[in-house]
Formats: structure tokens, sequence, C-alpha cells
């Protein structure tokens, strides 16, 4: 997480040519990779995991132990996380082997991490948890809605500790596939700027631990942010194409408003989707003017995907970490990458270097998706009074 | 649960068939309606398995036109048709649009085709021949957002993996939205294909019935022979609204959701079931107690057991953990019928609870003295009760769902 802040704020981006498969024959060829493991990381069974479930049990661990808590977990802990690749990037290579050569027997360890509920399920049997384990694959959207599923087991007394988090791999069939819709920019992704051209993909890991305040509290626990609400909702509009108008966005950060019984006026930070596509951020100015109106303009904006690229169905996790990172130092991010802003209304957005934000309280972090999936989370600097 | 919520929807494209009249004939005649899986892209390995249950042959036009259906993917095809179904049962037809409709929907392995697809023409012809369509129509939530824009459901949208466990947790999440006043209706569910390539993977891994096994390519849901399951494709979608709704439209209501509870199993290895059946008794137990039940207060017992050996082992040693050495209740096995995936054993389930008619477990023919348990052979199930329905998954995920006959 100190690295991670650190890149927020130094206003250069993890975007750039990668190697985690050959890219030649791609329409582009940047990326935010996730670094080699470095020589010191720990031995065991990090090496048979899938990337995306090493990134999950990664961020996992270094979540659950700076929270200071014990493992193994319990039955009153659940893991909810979001991921919309899982172990996609072993299973190209299987699939890969048996194209060439049908009746050949790839090593079947490839496809062991399969599913999109890999990294959810690696977490929970690495760190002993038995309470639910769910995982959300809506696109874009599922780290938000993962947190939101969190907050629900914890407000109904389901769990007393959750942890929400999002894992997801470069791969084939997303830089693929993103690219065969034209939406992914030749160079680092510019989100919000005039001369953008689409989105960076990333890759990586992202986690958080929920838990009640009482329960906080009664451990002695240190809370970083307190967690007022999630709202979520559906364009039903088309399977890639934003609402133009931003209807439904909106309607998702008003519901997480609502949730958190707060007025929009007393937002100070907002997180934003920012993906770098002419159409997903236009419909993200419209749904934030619809929400805001005018002062729209005094709230200061950032883009986490400038910094590590998209990490799809962990991007509203990691966006979320980003901005409780925020919150705690209240500084805004800066947004890498240059050029003029699109939208008057964005004058807010850091561009160079943090900008600090001394009364910043609470902020709002925003995912949309593919098939109109929008998700909204409402975070609040921790106040112990 | 807040409000009590209730099923006053099914829509079905399981078990070979298209609507939950055709699925009830099904399961009474307790045959698994299995046919040849199409083994000519030489995926199989020659002594695999051969057999699903598959959609291909049914006409989906009445509940989702020909032009719409070509511009989906597979799974998106079967959970808007099965969601269509659900609508039209629950006589809500073009009343289900805006914000207060939320969708949740379930999938193991989502779409394997589209995907598959996609990777063949980045392999074999480059990146730049990928359809665009091939990817949007491949993503997990393909079949949940399509189902949203067919009834222009604007609330929450919602798709959870998590093997086979994910369908339930796709009702407890819609149920606890409607119940939460979150949501006026939901539409929940889950969808699978079972294409070629994903038939054979699932064969690979030695989770399919084995050809060679006594009796041959069965599934044997507690059979002491029993050598895996059968695989399956179709969608099950239930209309989830707050029961004071429902009554007060006069709408037909075929069982209320009394509770949900999920575990995990950490003892389970990434592909295989785990062994922890105390712990996951113990949180069956939890959750009935959530409920303010007993296992006592249970009449019936709709099992996700699908013939596999571990799964069948765990599912049995976790109910008997569960009753705590009293007498269970009757066990419906309907995967031995539907097949393993797809959603047919909850649109079983679902008929169990409503008209308390249960088929026999197709496949059983001798008890394991391992499991102890016994399934049920078939007929009428009793008076109205409680219908507990239990799906444990490969990777250690485990969600039970309590319904309850009106």
């Amino acid at each position: 997480m100190t690295r991670f802040r650190d890149a927020l704020r130094s206003g250069s981006t993890a975007i750039g040519p990668f190697d985690r498969f050959d890219n030649a024959a791609e329409r582009t060829h940047v990326a935010g990779q996730v670094p080699p493991q470095p020589r010191n990381f720990p031995e065991g069974p990090w090496n048979r995991l899938s990337n995306s479930d090493r990134f999950a049990l990664f961020s996992a661990q270094e979540a659950v132990e700076q929270a200071g808590i014990s493992t193994p977990l319990d039955d009153r802990a659940g893991v909810f996380f979001g991921s919309s690749t899982g172990g996609l990037f072993e299973t190209e290579l299987y699939f890969e082997a048996l194209l060439r050569c049908p009746a050949s027997r790839p090593p079947r360890a490839l496809l062991a991490s399969h599913s999109l509920s890999s990294p959810a399920e690696t977490v929970a049997r690495r760190l002993g948890a038995r309470g639910p384990v769910e995982t959300v694959s809506s696109a874009c959207a599922s780290g938000g809605l993962a947190i939101e599923q969190a907050l629900r087991a914890l407000r109904t007394g389901e769990v007393d500790l959750a942890i929400a988090g999002g894992a997801d791999c470069l791969c084939r069939t997303t830089y693929s596939g993103f690219n065969s819709l034209r939406a992914v920019d030749e160079r680092p992704c510019r989100p919000f700027r005039v001369d953008r051209a689409g989105m960076s993909l990333g890759e990586g890991g992202a986690a958080l631990v929920l838990e009640s305040v009482e329960h906080a509290r009664s451990r002695k626990a240190v809370a970083l942010a307190e967690i007022l609400g999630a709202g979520s909702s559906c364009d039903a509009n088309h399977m890639t194409a934003p609402h133009a108008e931003g209807v439904w966005a909106a309607s998702a950060i008003e519901r997480a408003l609502e949730d958190s019984g707060i007025d929009p006026d007393e937002v100070d930070l907002v997180n934003a989707h920012g993906t770098g596509t002419l159409l997903n951020d236009d419909a993200e100015h419209a749904a934030l003017l619809r929400v805001f109106g005018e002062r729209t303009r005094c709230i200061p904006l950032e883009v986490t995907k400038a910094v590590v690229g998209h990490l799809l169905g962990a991007a509203g996790v990691i966006e979320a970490v980003a901005t409780v990172l925020s919150l705690l130092s209240k500084e805004v991010h800066s947004a890498p990458g240059g050029g003029e802003i699109r939208y008057a209304e964005f004058a807010g957005l850091a561009l160079e270097g943090t900008r600090r934000m001394p009364d910043m309280r609470t902020a709002v972090s925003a995912s949309f998706g593919f098939g109109g999936a929008n998700a909204a989370v409402v975070l609040r600097r921790w106040e112990e009074s | 649960m807040g409000a009590r919520v209730v099923i006053t929807g099914l829509g079905v494209v399981a078990g070979a068939a298209a609507g939950s009249h055709r699925l009830a004939d099904v399961l009474r005649g307790s045959t698994m309606p299995a046919s040849e899986v199409d083994r000519s892209a030489g995926y199989h390995l020659p002594e695999s398995a051969r057999l699903a249950v598959l959609t291909a042959d049914l006409d989906l036009s009445p509940w989702i036109p020909p032009g719409a259906g070509r511009r989906m993917s597979p799974p998106s095809r079967l959970g808007v048709a099965a969601a269509r179904m659900a609508v039209d049962d629950a006589g809500l037809t073009g009343a289900v649009d805006g914000p207060r409709t939320t969708v949740v929907m379930a999938s193991a392995f989502s779409a394997v085709d589209f995907t598959e697809r996609l990777l063949r023409a980045v392999f074999l012809e480059g990146p730049e021949t990928v359809s665009p369509f091939m990817f949007t129509e491949s993503v997990a939530n393909a079949a949940a957002a399509q189902i949203a824009i067919a009834n222009q459901a604007r609330g929450p949208n919602l798709t959870i993996v998590q093997k086979e466990a994910g369908i339930l947790t796709a009702i407890g999440r819609g149920a606890a939205e409607v119940a939460a006043d979150r949501a006026d209706y939901a539409l929940a569910g889950g969808v699978e294909e079972m294409p070629p390539l994903l038939h054979a993977l699932l064969d690979r891994f030695g989770a399919l019935a084995r050809p060679g096994s006594p009796g041959g390519e069965v599934a044997r849901p507690f059979d002491r022979f029993r050598s895996g399951s059968v695989a399956s494709e179709g969608a099950v979608v239930l209309l989830l609204e707050d029961e004071q709704r429902a009554r007060s439209r006069g709408a037909v209501i075929r069982a209320r959701v009394r509770g949900f509870g999920s575990a995990f199993d950490p003892s389970a290895s990434r592909v295989g079931w785990g062994s922890d059946h105390v712990a996951l008794g113990q949180a069956l137990g939890r959750m009935l107690a959530r409920a303010g039940l007993a296992p006592r207060d249970v009449g019936r017992i709709v099992s996700g057991a699908s013939g596999s050996l571990a799964g069948d082992r765990l599912e049995a040693r976790t109910l008997r953990q569960a009753w705590d050495g009293s007498r269970l209740p009757p066990i419906v096995a309907p995967k031995g019928v539907t097949g393993e995936y797809g959603g047919g054993f909850l649109g079983a389930a679902v008929l169990a609870a409503s008209n308390g008619e249960a088929g026999p477990a197709g496949g059983f023919c001798e008890p394991d003295p391992e499991l102890g348990v016994r399934p049920h052979e078939g007929g009428p199930l009793g008076p109205a009760t409680r219908t507990l329905v239990t799906s444990l998954a490969s990777g250690g995920a485990a969600s039970w769902l309590l319904l309850e006959s009106v």
C-alpha cells in the first residue's frame, strides 16, 4: 500500500510497454502490468497460484495484517470479491496448447484457477474464512458491487468481518476484446482530456477489511475510513455503450448518497470511473452534473486509472483504496497524462502533483461497467470523536 | 430477512424442457433427457463422457424473438427466455421496468462458447480478427445485462459466480433486496451453457459420470455406484416480490423464501470438495436458527447432490451433522434427472415446494452404506411444509435456501 500511495502521489503512470504475453500483433501495446515478483517474495504456495489469485491473496493478506487481525479467520468472516477474468490468463495457456493439438493433455493445473470465483476462494481458503464467500462478476462495476455486498452482509449481521476485494489479470481475451472495440488508447490513457483516445488495461488486486464500528472498537482497531453507504443501478440500455445522459449512473450515486444519509453538498471528492473512452467519459460527465449540478466545478476529481490502468473487476476496489488514501492524507492524487481538460466543470482534476485539501472529509468512488452495471461507494475520513 | 418475500414467477429452460410444466413432466418421468455431445472438435479424450442435457432442440421463440436471439450468446438467450417466462408466469408482463426491479443471476462458467471462439480467432487468425460482438457477449454478466435490457430493469444488476453454490446465493441476494425494500421485484436465478469444450474439460477433471461405470454414463445421486454428474445447460429464473404486494395484486404464490445462508469450507482444494462436514453442518444449523427454525421444522430437502463421489459424500455428512442423529426428512435429488448446472434442480425445488410433487432420483439403484441417505422414490411429498434446498460447490462454497409452502 505504501508503494501504491507513492505512485498516486508521484504524478507518474505505471502504464507502458508490457510483456505479460506477446502483444506484437495487437493494435496497441501498452498496459499497467504488475512488476515481476521481487526476489524476497515469500516462497511456498504463491508460485502455484494464478496471477489473479496471487494478486487477491497478496492484497487480502496485507489488508488483514494491517488491520491487526490474526488468522485463521472464522465463521463470522466473509469474503466478497469482484473479478472479471479470474484465472483466464492461465486458461489461455491451456487452451492454446489444446488448440494446437486437441488430443493433447496440457497441465490441468493451468485450469485449476479458471473460475472467476477462484480469487475469493483462494483468499478464504488461505485465511481460513468460513462465512459467506461471494464473487461478483459484473464487468467493471464488480469491485464496487462487491463492496456493496460486503456492506449489506455487515449491516444485516451476517458477518462481523468482511474482506471486500477484487483481482484481475492481463490476458489476451480482454486485451484483444477491448482492442476489437477500438476502446484502447495507443498511449497511456488520459481520462477526461480533449485528446483522450481510450482506456488502458491494467491488472492487480486490492482489498479492504470492513467491520462495524462497534466491532472495530471492541478490538481497539485503528480505523482508516468509514463506509457510509453504497448504491447500484443498471442502464438497461446497451451491452457496451453507457446511457449518453448518464441517468442511471447518476442513479447509482444518488442511491449511495441516500444509503449514506447525506446530501450531494457534503461530498468533497469524487474518485471517478474515468476510463478515458470517448463515450464513457461523456456519460460520466453528464452523470456527475446530474448529481452535483453547478457544484461539480468545485469538487476535486481523481482518476486512478491514469496511474495503474483499468483493473476491470478489481477497479472499484483499488479505486476505493485510493480514495481512502486520499482521505487519510487529505490530498487529491494527480492525474498523469497531461493535456487539456475536455469538460469545463472538471477543472478540479488534479493534473500535476497532488493537491492538499485540508477540509476533505467525504468522498464518492464510482464504477460503471459493460451491460450498464453501475456502482458507487461513499467513504468518509475516520474521526474518532 | 425483513419483509416476507415470495416467488410468484418461475421461468425454466432446463432438463431439456422449456417451461415449468414441461420440467415437471420430465421430473415425473425420472429419465434424464440426455443426448450426445458434439465431439468433432477433438477436445474429448477417447474414454471420455459422451452425454449432456442440452437445449439446442428447444424452441424459445415464444419468449425471445429469433432476431434478438441471434444477437446474444447462448447464456444470454437462455437467461432472457427464462426471465420472460418468469415475468409472464407472475402475471407481470411488461410491468417490471424501472429502477425498482433488480436482476441477480449466477453462472458457474459464463459464456464459454463465445470465449472459445474469441480465443480461436486470437490464436489462429490474429487478434485483429476478433469480433467485438463475441467479446461483449463473452463477459460473465452478459445474461444479467440482457435480461435487464429486455425488461428495462434498472435496479441493481448483479452476477454472482460461485460455481455450484452461486445460484442459491443469487436467490438469497435477490430476496434480500426485496426484503429490505430496495426493490419491488427481483429476477433471480442461474444460467449455464454446456458447449463441447466445457464438457470435455469437466470430463478431464473427472467431474462427469464415466461411460464404463456400472449401468453406464448415468448420474446417480447418493448411489453406491455413482461415478460423477451428467452436465447440463439451461436457465432458471424466479420472480420474487414482497408477499403483501403479491397478495394485493392477486398473484399466485408458488412459495415463500424463508431463509438463506452460505458458508465456506477451507479444506476444499481449488477444484475439489472439502471434508469439513462438521463446520458445514453447524453453518446449516445456524442458517435455520436465523430463520427461527430447527432441523425438525424442515419437511423435505431438495439436494444439490449430483452423483459426484466426494460432493455427495460431503452433502450426506453435512445433512446428518445438521440433523444430529435425528431422522432426515425426505430427500429429493433432482440432478439425477436434470443434470448438473443450468438451474434445473432449483426449478425442481420450487415445484416441490409449491405443489409437493417430486419425481424419483433418476439413476439411483442402491444406497451407499457410507452415506446413510436414501433419496425420495417419487410421488407426493406430503402436506405443505418447508423445503430446504442445498448446494455445495467444488472449491469450498456452500449455500442453502429455505422455501416455505404458502
